[in-house]
């Protein structure tokens, strides 16, 4: 991947893949309540999904200068093993974690790559990723750790 | 006729070039003396709409009206007073007695006009050219018609209470209760607001005249828990009282305790003379807890067998096994739960629904289902080492010591979180001995217990170390013991208006170890007696039902109330729930009567 149009597809790529994963594990959840949050989280990605074709037509432009808030919520919470009673909490851990590996992938990413236009994308498209993580992670803090 | 009569008409013209007695219109404008009681000005915005001023007018010149601006919210009844000067006398008792010092006059006097029925207007709402007056009437300074604070309730002192389980709360004495009715103006801005909409006023009202039979009685039309929500009730009512907002709160909570306390258990059948007429229905309900029981209640006036299905050995759910009796005495939960058994409920304790019996059975074998099994799986926190044998669950201590066990917490524990099962286990241990610090994610105004038992814990000798998340459970040098390391927080606003958040500091770390650490971070329900395909087609949202209209569920006769069915979790809401649902299920099983009903209001 050495184009920003081969980056921004791979990514494309992936949001449609988070997608697919959430609408598969809907597809296992027991309880009609947790299948539409699961389908609600596959739309969230598809969604994602359609902002970064947007970037890739210009239609739409990355912020990489933007900063976003860090919860950390995630950081320290032990995985989740995917399993068919699958509660809320275990639904929002995974999201959370797949964010943050994201996130990570494309700051790792632009670390590595001199300064250029295709640095800028990876900054933007991590800054993307840690919006998404925040958005899970408050929804943790607001829902899960209510008492706490 | 004589001479003078015939040029008297004459002389009356010589006055014509007299000066005047009376005064030409426009009159000359002279002002009123600084604190003259003119013209009333009302900051519409302050006011809450509690109609004090209505009440306590001697000439009915004020009413309360609807005002567009104003929608009738918690807190505000959306009302607004408006004055008829055909009737007022000016004497300000309105200005003395408004509870949002909202009312004040203005010293003008003068409104001319040739309609006598423009002489009435909603202040503060319609324009006059008085409403910003600065001169005129104002209550003064710290004057107040009623006391602005409440007579305290006698408390065992802190070092008292950690020595025993006791009730720390000791009760009013009826000179006291009579003194704090007396502060309630009345207003009944607290039904609108307390989830199960007692009638308050009126049953305060009969402390003042002494008639606690009648008290009682007002209070079960909606409420069949007094006695417990006279005690832990997490008071809605208290806290938009708009005599708090100069001073403090009406204690509508003690005055309901004080109530039920001054009636024998014995009395209740003939107090309440339920008259119970029959039906040929049967209603099964899960879960003996506030809401099942108050389900219970209602439905057995209107008549319908019921039968409900306890897990545990007593009725009171989270009541019982959640709360201590240091706030909630056994002996008052049950007065309140016999004189629901007592109207023929059949509590069948020790029977687990999807072990003991099936959901399936009692969907066939009864017309109607009500559950209500609360939240009682405790939350983990899911950090590392979670699973150490040292990390015990706020509610598995609660439950340990309701049931008489010793929770073997050891001398020094760390309590996980800042709601009321947090500040119950923290209370808890040090009435076992322990040295106790809460470790809390946000800040003391963030946490969720009711701030009575905040203050409590802390005066029991409770640290609470605020702005501190736990990220990892370690093993000790001991096996008795256990270690955890946690990160200092800084709070960070949410840009969407929510609750500020704790971002974690990686650079403020700390490890303390302890002989035990309670978590106790929230709840969440436990549906396995569900059968899948049920579970499949009941709406849950966010881990919790939503029911529909009556709190009906997709199924037909399954209706749901209780923490696990509202956004609130307390005894009241789950009261109301239930109350609402043996509304529902009453319809459910006579839809003729219902229809004939609403035939007619058409």
């Amino acid at each position: 991947m050495n184009t920003v149009d081969e980056i921004l597809d791979y990514a494309i790529d992936q949001e449609q893949q988070a997608a697919d994963f959430y609408e598969d594990v809907a597809q296992r959840a027991e309880t009609a309540g947790m299948k539409k949050i699961l389908l609600d989280f596959s739309e969230e990605e598809k969604r994602h999904k359609r902002i970064l074709l947007e970037v890739k037509t210009g239609e739409h432009e990355l912020t990489p200068e933007q900063e976003v808030l860090d919860l950390k919520i995630s950081d320290y919470l032990v995985e989740v093993e995917i399993s068919d009673n699958i509660t809320y909490q275990d639904a929002l851990i995974i999201a959370m974690k797949r964010e943050r590996a994201a996130y990570e992938l494309y700051s790792d990413m632009a670390a590595k790559v001199p300064e250029s236009h295709l640095k800028e994308v990876l900054e933007g498209l991590a800054i993307e990723e840690a919006k998404h993580k925040l958005f899970f992670e408050a929804e943790y803090d607001e829902r899960v750790l209510m008492d706490n | 006729m004589s001479l003078k009569d015939l040029l008297s008409p004459f002389f009356v013209w010589q006055r014509a070039f007299e000066k005047p007695y009376t005064s030409k219109r426009p009159t000359i404008d002279r002002p009123g003396a600084p604190a003259y009681r003119g013209f009333h000005i009302n900051i519409a915005d302050t006011c809450v709409g509690c109609g004090s001023c209505h009440e306590i007018c001697q000439n009915h010149a004020i009413d309360m009206v609807a005002v567009e601006k104003y929608e009738g919210k918690k807190g505000d009844s959306g009302l607004r007073p408006r004055f008829d000067y055909g009737r007022c006398c000016w004497c300000g008792l309105c200005v003395d007695i408004c509870t949002a010092a909202s009312l004040r006059m203005s010293n003008e006097y003068a409104w001319i006009s040739d309609d006598p029925e423009v002489f009435h207007f909603t202040a503060g709402v319609d324009e006059k050219p008085w409403q910003d007056n600065e001169h005129g009437y104002r209550r003064a300074e710290g004057y107040h018609l009623y006391p602005p604070k409440r007579i305290e309730m006698e408390m065992l002192p802190p070092e008292k209470s950690v020595m025993s389980f006791d009730e720390v709360a000791r009760g009013y004495d009826e000179q006291q209760a009579k003194k704090e009715a007396d502060r309630c103006v009345e207003c009944g801005i607290c039904v609108a607001t307390c989830p199960a909409h007692m009638d308050v006023p009126d049953y305060i009202h009969s402390i003042r005249d002494g008639d606690y039979e009648k008290g009682l009685q007002l209070m079960y039309r909606t409420n069949p828990f007094p006695a417990t929500c006279g005690r832990i009730c997490t008071r809605n009512c208290e806290s938009v009282c708009p005599v708090g907002i100069l001073g403090e709160p009406v204690a509508i909570r003690w005055l309901k305790r004080f109530i039920v306390d001054q009636v024998d258990k014995k009395d209740y059948q003939r107090i309440l003379n339920e008259q119970i007429t029959e039906s040929e229905h049967k209603v099964a309900i899960i879960g003996a807890g506030p809401g099942g029981l108050s389900a219970a209640y209602y439905l057995r006036q209107q008549g319908h067998a019921v039968t409900v299905f306890e897990a545990q050995g007593a009725g009171g759910g989270m009541l019982r096994y959640g709360v201590p009796s240091y706030r909630l005495p056994d002996d008052e939960l049950d007065k309140d739960i016999d004189y629901i058994v007592s109207l023929g409920v059949d509590i069948r304790y020790n029977t687990e629904v999807g072990k003991d019996i099936t959901f399936e059975k009692l969907l066939e074998d009864y017309d109607a289902l009500f559950m209500s099994t609360g939240l009682s799986v405790p939350s983990s926190m899911r950090i590392h080492g979670e699973d150490h044998p040292r990390v015990l669950s706020g509610l598995q201590v609660l439950a340990d010591v309701a049931n008489g066990r010793d929770p073997g917490i050891g001398k020094k524990v760390a309590v996980i979180g800042g709601g009321n099962v947090a500040m119950d286990a923290a209370r808890v241990s040090r009435r076992y001995g322990a040295e106790v610090t809460i470790l809390y994610r946000r800040r003391i105004s963030e946490m969720p217990a009711d701030e009575e038992e905040i203050h409590e814990s802390q005066e029991e000798g409770c640290t609470i170390v605020q702005q501190a998340i736990p990220v990892e459970v370690v093993n000790a040098e001991t096996q008795e013991q256990v270690s955890i390391r946690w990160g200092e927080a800084e709070m960070v606003d949410d840009p969407k208006g929510g609750r500020p958040r704790p971002v974690l500091q990686e650079d403020r770390m700390h490890m303390d170890t302890y002989d035990s650490i309670i978590s106790a971070i929230g709840q969440g329900s436990n549906l396995n007696y569900l059968p899948k395909e049920i579970q499949e087609k009941l709406a849950v949202e966010w881990g919790k039902f939503t029911p529909g209209e009556y709190q009906h569920t997709a199924l037909e006769k399954v209706f749901v109330g209780g923490d696990f069915a509202n956004r609130t979790a307390d005894a009241i809401s789950a009261i109301e729930d239930g109350h609402h649902a043996a509304r529902g299920i009453n319809r459910f099983l006579n839809p003729d009567a219902y229809k004939e009903t609403e035939q007619q209001v058409d």
